[in-house]
């Protein structure tokens, strides 16, 4: 369990609530590490609301002074306008804001972006939570002894 | 007095707290169920779309942004039972989860299967329903099903990877008989798959105003052992729409996955 701060709530929710809804599509297993959690502060510089998966792109600058753009990936517009975003208007190039997440496993400077927090302290999902389009907590069948 | 007033306010209170509770079921004007509106599945919560997925975010607790508040489309069904697969359809199937399901038809924005279709919560389902058939309408893929009622299946059917339904009442239970399928679809959880021989009766049965119990018995003598029953609920979302999802618009799953491969990054299960 070390260095996954969130498995334990992960299987603890999944198992609670078993029964309720599911969610969401393919994915976050393969191309992200729900091991590496990332929280990044930046400023915006392009949005994409696209299907089946919408990203943002930030700079963010680290201490050194060095900045990087790192693009962000998470919910179809279906979604996000389901859940309390509205396009163009949001999240704007410009924007600075506080983005926790998941890094890809290729390790470039790619996240699944999770929750965005704004500079007035909103916060939204922009995403589905680690674990979601990874296969589940156990297979469909059972595993032979 | 006193006495009847205390009487009378709690039965008041009753009264009140069942209809919050459950409403009744709404009719047709041929007496069966209405099976029409807009349905949030895997739910259990009443309300609208706002009531019943705000605070935690979808897909979150609220209290622990990393923790899912429900299981993914890719996950194992509810029942905790493992699916009863024949040993090498098993085998098959575990390779799927340890490769994190990258062969998800879903992956390359195909139609989800069914009851796949009717398990995950993000994108509601619509139904219309007229005394001659009932019309379903999924926003996830955007895809469609056409059930005609007392029919039977056409005789010049094509393997789909939704099949063709026909239906019937028995009482206030609408059940769907599904068959004529591909093999191209997961049925519910990563790597289900099946083979063409699949055959699915769905049974919907709206229990009150806001809920509809789901069921799905899944028969494929090629791949089960004996049938697969899979259960849902579904739950009225009032004011809510579906909306276009262009699934392929900018899909770069498949290339991505292709990628991993090549460049040698470990991404399965051990």
């Amino acid at each position: 369990m070390r260095g996954n701060p969130f498995a334990a709530g992960w299987l603890c929710g999944a198992m609670l609530l078993a029964a309720a809804p599911m969610l969401a599509h393919h994915s976050f297993g393969a191309e992200f590490d729900g091991d590496k959690p990332v929280t990044i502060s930046g400023v915006v510089t392009k949005v994409e609301w696209s299907n089946p998966h919408s990203h943002f792109f930030m700079d963010v600058t680290d201490a050194k002074g060095n900045t990087a753009n790192w693009r962000l990936d998470g919910y179809p517009p279906v979604v996000l306008s389901r859940t309390g975003w509205h396009r163009d208007a949001t999240l704007k190039p410009g924007d600075k804001v506080t983005v926790f997440g998941w890094r890809s496993r290729d390790g470039t400077n790619w996240a699944h972006g999770r929750q965005v927090t704004f500079p007035d302290g909103k916060k939204l999902y922009f995403g589905p939570p680690a674990g979601t389009g990874d296969g589940g907590a156990q297979p469909a069948v059972d595993v032979p002894k | 007095m006193r006495a009847f007033h205390l009487i009378f306010d709690s039965m008041l209170v009753a009264a009140s707290l069942a209809a919050q509770a459950s409403s009744p079921v709404p009719r047709a004007s041929d007496g069966h169920p209405d099976l029409t509106g807009v349905w949030q599945p895997g739910s259990k919560i009443r309300g609208s779309w706002d009531e019943a997925n705000a605070g935690n975010g979808l897909g979150g607790t609220g209290k622990d942004p990393n923790a899912p508040v429900a299981l993914g489309s890719t996950a194992r069904p509810a029942s905790g039972v493992g699916a009863p697969y024949q040993p090498w359809a098993a085998k098959k199937v575990l390779e799927s989860y340890k490769n994190r399901g990258i062969d998800d038809p879903t992956a390359q924005c195909l139609p989800a299967g069914i009851p796949r279709l009717v398990s995950f919560g993000l994108f509601p389902v619509q139904i219309v329903q007229t005394p001659q058939q009932v019309v379903i309408l999924y926003e996830y893929m955007n895809v469609f099903r056409v059930v005609p009622l007392n029919a039977k299946h056409p005789d010049d059917m094509e393997p789909t990877y939704l099949g063709d339904s026909v239906a019937h009442w028995e009482g206030d239970t609408l059940v769907v008989d599904v068959t004529s399928f591909n093999d191209k679809t997961w049925l519910v959880g990563t790597g289900t798959f099946h083979s063409d021989q699949l055959h699915v009766t769905e049974r919907y049965t709206r229990v009150d105003k806001d809920q509809v119990n789901y069921e799905a018995i899944m028969e494929d003598p090629k791949v089960f052992t004996k049938p697969w029953v899979y259960h849902s609920t579904m739950m009225l979302r009032e004011g809510t729409r579906i909306r276009e999802y262009a699934c392929a618009e900018q899909n770069e799953e498949p290339a991505r996955y292709e990628k991993l491969l090549k460049d040698g990054v470990k991404f399965q299960r051990q």
